[in-house]
């Protein structure tokens, strides 16, 4: 049965960009990100920010948090330095309201840049 | 006008030796979004420097170190060079002898603060420097401690007015974090956005203004 609209959990997506030498997998990436949200917050906290990987390339990604833990999820996702026994940094690129708008305004707008430097 | 219009700093990047990995680290802090950074080992004199870019600023800082005597001395030797000194917080008696030796910019992290250093700290214009990097690279106990001294130097910072200044500490294009990812790691200790963004931008552009040849130190009045 459907959530009723009025009780439903507000969501925000994060879009990131993976910064790696080599390419991180999805598993991978899904259990150093849950490693470092344990590892910050405990349980109860990570139940309460309720994260999911949306959607993951290997060099971009959307993950879901609620809407009033934006700030802790991206504490966490700053914590994660090594994935495997490659170095990584991951850098938020923005936050949405909903999928598309993190896959069309927040990704396809970075990949635009990079591929155009010289227009902004 | 959203607080993260602002110019940012980081004053404590470790720079590699080769050109090419400086200019990488550079386009990184770039992407980032830093306009500067300070570095701790830059070598002077270097010729090849112009092939960075023209619109990000690169400052000298060092870092004095060792005991309390030689400390001191070494703040005296670098105070008229212009460069950002910066000491580690490493115990109580290094902390001490640091913050009570005028012209020191940063004390950096120091394990155990107290209302007396605070008030010395507070009376020579130290700022304290929270090294947000020691967050991001540590996990369990380790991690806790580093945390409790965080939150513990927050509350003395407030109480004593100090300026605060916040580093990730950079070895590598991997270390660098967004000025926005480290307030969110800032607010895990307590540390209102406001601070931490004045932690990256306004004292960071105040501590170059007070290193420049022209500026005029408080209590001088020029007749």
């Amino acid at each position: 049965m459907k959530t009723l609209p009025v009780l439903r959990e507000k969501k925000r997506y994060i879009a990131f960009k993976i910064i790696s030498e080599n390419t991180i997998n999805r598993r991978e990436l899904t259990e150093e990100l849950f490693d470092s949200m344990y590892s910050l917050f405990g349980d109860k906290g990570t139940s309460e920010i309720n994260p999911a990987l949306m959607s993951y390339d290997g060099g971009f990604g959307v993950l879901r948090c609620q809407k009033d833990r934006t700030s802790d999820t991206r504490a966490a996702l700053a914590c994660i330095n090594r994935v495997g026994g490659d170095s990584i940094s991951i850098r938020v690129l923005g936050i949405s309201g909903t999928v598309k708008g993190a896959m069309e305004k927040l990704i396809q707008q970075s990949i635009i840049k990079e591929t155009e430097p010289g227009k902004d | 006008m959203s607080m993260f219009n602002a110019k940012f700093y980081d004053f404590m990047v470790h720079l590699p030796d080769e050109m090419d990995s400086i200019i990488s680290l550079v386009s990184a802090a770039k992407e980032f979004g830093y306009s500067g950074i300070a570095a701790l080992n830059l070598k002077k004199n270097r010729t090849d420097m112009n092939q960075l870019p023209k619109d990000f600023s690169i400052y000298n800082a060092i870092e004095v170190s060792g005991k309390p005597s030689k400390l001191r001395d070494e703040i005296r030797k670098y105070k008229d060079t212009g460069e950002i000194l910066i000491a580690r917080g490493r115990n109580e008696e290094v902390a001490r002898a640091a913050v009570e030796t005028e012209r020191l910019d940063i004390i950096l992290q120091p394990v155990k603060f107290n209302n007396v250093l605070g008030k010395i700290a507070s009376d020579n214009s130290i700022a304290l420097g929270f090294n947000i990097g020691s967050i991001i690279h540590t996990r369990g106990e380790e991690r806790v401690r580093e945390l409790r001294i965080m939150r513990a130097n927050l509350m003395y910072a407030r109480k004593y007015d100090l300026q605060m200044v916040l580093t990730c500490e950079p070895c590598s294009i991997y270390d660098f974090r967004s000025p926005r990812e480290m307030a969110a790691l800032g607010s895990l200790f307590g540390m209102s956005l406001k601070e931490a963004v004045d932690g990256m931008s306004t004292v960071p552009l105040d501590i170059i203004r007070k290193k420049s040849t022209g500026h005029i130190q408080e209590g001088v009045e020029i007749i």
